[in-house]
């Protein structure tokens, strides 16, 4: 049975980090992917008479309305799933430029290297807010732009990180052994360098939903995110402004729901990073 | 004969906590040190002796605890006195000098303000004395230079160099005790004869008490006055240094001598200890005689009783020490099979050097690591590189597989030209020459299996799975190691192995060439043997030549047929192994040789 118990209870499993990030995360990834079955309401649907209701479960409407009469409810699910879309592809986005590069120089070396890491760092003397913002600018509203903004800003993240963690196991002698009995430098790099760089890989793409997120919110915060027909938990928070002192949950619920997410994927992230590493798992022993 | 001894250990017993079970790490151990006498801990790692010295220090590594017995210095018990009379004994009465010497110094500050920190302890006082105190100390350690030493950071200092600024750390507050754990390991031949002659020195001249913990049962009996010698948390035999070795009384013991090539007389077979020593899980599970599993003389009922230490000045922990003096290697080393024929040489480098860049852009210097070398080695010769530290062995074994690119001359590989480095010499380099790399934790990609590791040749040239399963099989038994291990991933894996596993994945494809590169240096001599009598073996059924780099002039001399002696990257003296050894002319092989210890 032990296996059993194995195969449902896995190593990197067992810590509560984990279990609490998972605990916060997994539940809004379900919400955000149900989102237009369990939505009680259109998102969109206005119905001007039954303005800024408050909160009361069991109602139709159990997180109120807002000034246009609309379910926060339901905005707030369908505003999930827009954050977490936009969450999941600008990271692998961001991971998939930045590590590309980053298994490049790390492995490479010499001029390679050197080009990639002075890119790294003009790119990141930018105002990384400014930076997507004009980004923005420039591609238009939408998910899309969104997603492509953040790739383009986060990528130097990753890029980073993982070029020194390459640059650690490429000295490694037992890539200097696959090399000499053969292997060619894409196998070695598939076979010796990567599976040994998954771990920092998982926890920094945990970590950068939860950026993601952030950022998400920040750009439909101020009107240059997502469509107007699109729901933002952002765009929310602009709107419940106005009715702070007359429906508060138009603005605490999409403040809390970004709370939750991102606090998820940091313990996410940093519970990770405990367990996946062989390093820290090993010295721990 | 505990009256008036200055360290007594009195049933001092170590427990661990491994996985909720409580381990017996160290067991009753009893010993009592006088003053300015030298006591020798020697066993194989495992064995429990740094545990010992941690336990002076009461530095317990967590789940960690003396669960009995005492150790007493000068009549007060260290385990149970408050932390702050144990700090106030240690560094002014006990010394430590640590295993790891660029690690035990702060590598932001300079000798001088360390030394300047120790001082003010012990209680120096004034910015001139402090000076003159430091460049005592220096001095006392013969450093040269000690004014300039003062200002230079850790890392500007050989490890060697380290070791003797903490030594004169350890010796200025003239304390009373001095624990070494491995003091020299971590240096090279030359290095380790001078660190221990000063340490003898000081120790003199001082009337220090020291206790030398080390794996070299021969360094020990040199310098020691007592030894004891260790095996899976007992003391399994005590006496003086000259009656241990020459009229050992424990199997173990016996076996150890017998492990260690020699390095006089004639060249012999070695003993090779089967298995190794049962690890921290296991040592729960032991009855009896925890040796009785390896030792050659062993009767059924030392499986179940436990042996004491009998005796009165030479104890040993031995059911049967009657039949140990009968122990002997089986076999003589016969003579080398090698025979010089007239065929292409496997590898003839011509003028080879190889020069590194250093400095910054701006002042552009240039380091000869190897200079204008020239060699050939026969098919299936064995041929040694040996020299202090820094005189260019690696480098010249990472130009022959083409790790580095010579910078002048010609390196022909079984009858082919090499030097370009292009995909063709490439190829023809992977097919006929191998690299066994030095420490096997980093050699081995910890997240794969021993299967996959082995057979990672054929990997390139994509075999199929049942190829390699086969092969892998082919080669586990080869190596002597269970068909099982196969599925085990490195961490898994004892040090001794995992060497085995790093060979066989270089003799995988059947290469003419190995280069090893101090591929025994790591390792335990009961394991070291085992190794040493695998590649006797492996030569007679595969034929292959091997440039053997190593600092342990013993083992040279046991497995090679010649030597190259190597200083500042030039060969200065080359010859059978016999004759180098025999009649060294060039100054430096002198000094090597100067520096083997023998006991």
């Amino acid at each position: 049975m032990s296996w059993v118990w194995r195969w449902l209870f896995p190593r990197w499993l067992r810590s509560g980090r984990v279990m609490i990030g998972l605990a916060l995360v997994l539940p809004v990834l379900v919400l955000a992917a149900l989102a237009p079955l369990v939505a009680p309401h259109d998102p969109q649907a206005q119905d001007l008479m039954l303005t800024l209701q408050p909160v009361r479960l069991g109602s139709p409407f159990p997180l109120g309305t807002d000034v246009l009469g609309r379910c926060v409810l339901s905005r707030l699910l369908h505003g999930a799933s827009l954050a977490l879309w936009v969450a999941v592809m600008a990271s692998l986005g961001a991971m998939l430029l930045g590590t590309a590069l980053a298994y490049a120089a790390g492995y490479l070396g010499g001029w390679v290297d050197w080009v990639i890491g002075r890119a790294v760092d003009v790119w990141m003397s930018f105002p990384p807010v400014v930076l997507s913002l004009i980004l923005m600018v420039g591609l238009g509203t939408g998910s899309t732009s969104v997603i492509l903004a953040i790739t383009l800003v986060d990528w130097t993240r990753f890029c980073r990180v993982m070029r020194a963690e390459v640059m650690l196991v490429a000295r490694c002698e037992h890539v200097a052994a696959a090399r000499l009995l053969g292997l060619s430098h894409w196998r070695t790099l598939l076979r010796e360098v990567v599976p040994a760089t998954i771990p920092l890989l998982v926890t920094l793409l945990a970590l950068e939903m939860g950026i993601a997120v952030v950022v998400e919110a920040i750009l439909s915060f101020v009107g240059m995110g997502v469509r107007p027909d699109q729901v933002a938990w952002g765009q929310m928070i602009a709107d419940g402004r106005d009715a702070l002192y007359q429906a508060p949950a138009n603005l605490l619920a999409p403040v809390a729901a970004i709370i939750v997410t991102v606090a998820g994927f940091n313990l996410l992230g940093d519970g990770l990073r405990r367990t996946l590493d062989v390093r820290l798992v090993e010295g721990a022993r | 004969m505990t009256q008036g001894s200055l360290l007594v250990a009195r049933g001092l017993s170590v427990e661990a906590r491994v996985e909720g079970e409580r381990v017996p790490v160290l067991r009753g151990l009893n010993f009592a040190l006088a003053p300015g006498r030298v006591l020798g801990l020697v066993g194989e790692s495992g064995a429990g002796k740094s545990m010992v010295g941690r336990a002076i220090a009461q530095l317990m590594p967590p789940g960690f605890r003396v669960s009995h017995g005492t150790m007493e210095f000068a009549g007060a018990d260290l385990v149970a006195m408050p932390a702050e009379h144990r700090r106030a004994l240690l560094g002014r009465d006990i010394a430590f000098i640590p295993q790891n010497p660029q690690a035990a110094l702060n590598p932001m500050r300079t000798i001088g303000a360390q030394l300047d920190e120790h001082h003010r302890r012990l209680g120096v006082r004034g910015r001139r004395v402090l000076r003159q105190y430091a460049l005592a100390a220096l001095a006392a350690v013969q450093l040269p230079d000690p004014a300039g030493m003062l200002a230079r950071h850790p890392h500007q200092l050989s490890d060697g160099q380290c070791q003797l600024v903490l030594i004169a750390m350890a010796f200025a507050g003239r304390p009373k005790l001095v624990v070494a754990d491995e003091p020299t390991t971590a240096l090279d031949v030359t290095m380790q004869a001078r660190i221990v002659g000063l340490m003898q020195a000081l120790q003199q001249a001082h009337g220090t008490a020291v206790l030398f913990i080390t794996h070299d049962l021969r360094l020990a009996a040199g310098i020691c006055d007592e030894v004891a010698v260790m095996y899976a948390g007992d003391i399994v035999e005590i006496g003086p240094a000259a009656e241990v070795v020459r009229a050992s009384r424990h199997p173990y013991t016996k076996c150890l001598q017998l492990s260690n090539p020699s390095f006089a007389g004639a060249r012999r077979a070695l003993y090779a200890l089967p298995e190794h020593m049962p690890g921290l899980r296991a040592l729960g599970r032991l009855n009896g005689c925890r040796f009785a599993p390896r030792c050659p003389v062993k009767a059924e009922y030392c499986l179940r009783s436990e042996p004491p230490l009998e005796g009165e000045a030479h104890r040993s922990a031995c059911l049967r020490p009657g039949l140990v003096p009968a122990i002997t290697v089986a076999s003589s080393l016969a003579p080398a099979p090698w025979r010089p024929a007239g065929e292409t040489p496997v590898l003839e480098m011509a003028g080879v050097s190889k020069r590194f860049a250093t400095g910054s852009w701006l002042r552009r210097g240039q380091m000869e690591a190897v200079r204008d070398v020239s060699l050939r080695i026969a098919p299936g010769e064995f041929v040694a590189v040996v020299g202090e530290s820094g005189s260019g062995k690696s480098t010249l074994g990472r130009l022959v597989v083409g790790l580095e690119q010579p910078s002048d001359g010609r390196i022909v590989l079984a009858g082919q030209d090499v030097t370009a480095g292009d995909e063709a010499a490439r190829l023809h380099r992977i097919a006929s020459v191998q690299m066994v790399f030095q420490d096997p934790q980093a050699a081995l990609n910890p997240r794969q299996r021993v299967s996959d590791i082995i057979t990672q040749a054929l990997e390139a040239r994509n075999a199929r799975f049942r190829v390699r399963e086969k092969r892998a099989r082919e080669l586990l038994a080869e190596m002597g190691m269970a068909l099982e291990l196969g599925v085990r991933t490195p961490a898994q894996l004892s040090g001794g192995q995992r060497q085995r596993v790093n060979i066989a994945r270089a003799l995988c494809n059947g290469p003419r060439l190995l280069v090893a590169d101090e591929i025994v240096s790591g390792l335990d001599v009961s394991v070291q043997a085992q190794l040493l009598a695998l590649l006797h073996r492996l030569r007679q059924d595969h034929d292959f030549a091997l440039l053997f780099i190593s600092h342990d002039l013993s083992v040279v001399r046991h497995l090679c047929d010649r030597v190259l002696v190597m200083h500042q990257g030039a060969i200065v003296e080359e010859g059978p192994t016999e004759t180098v050894f025999g009649w060294p002319r060039h100054h430096c092989t002198k000094a090597l040789l100067a520096a083997v210890p023998r006991g």
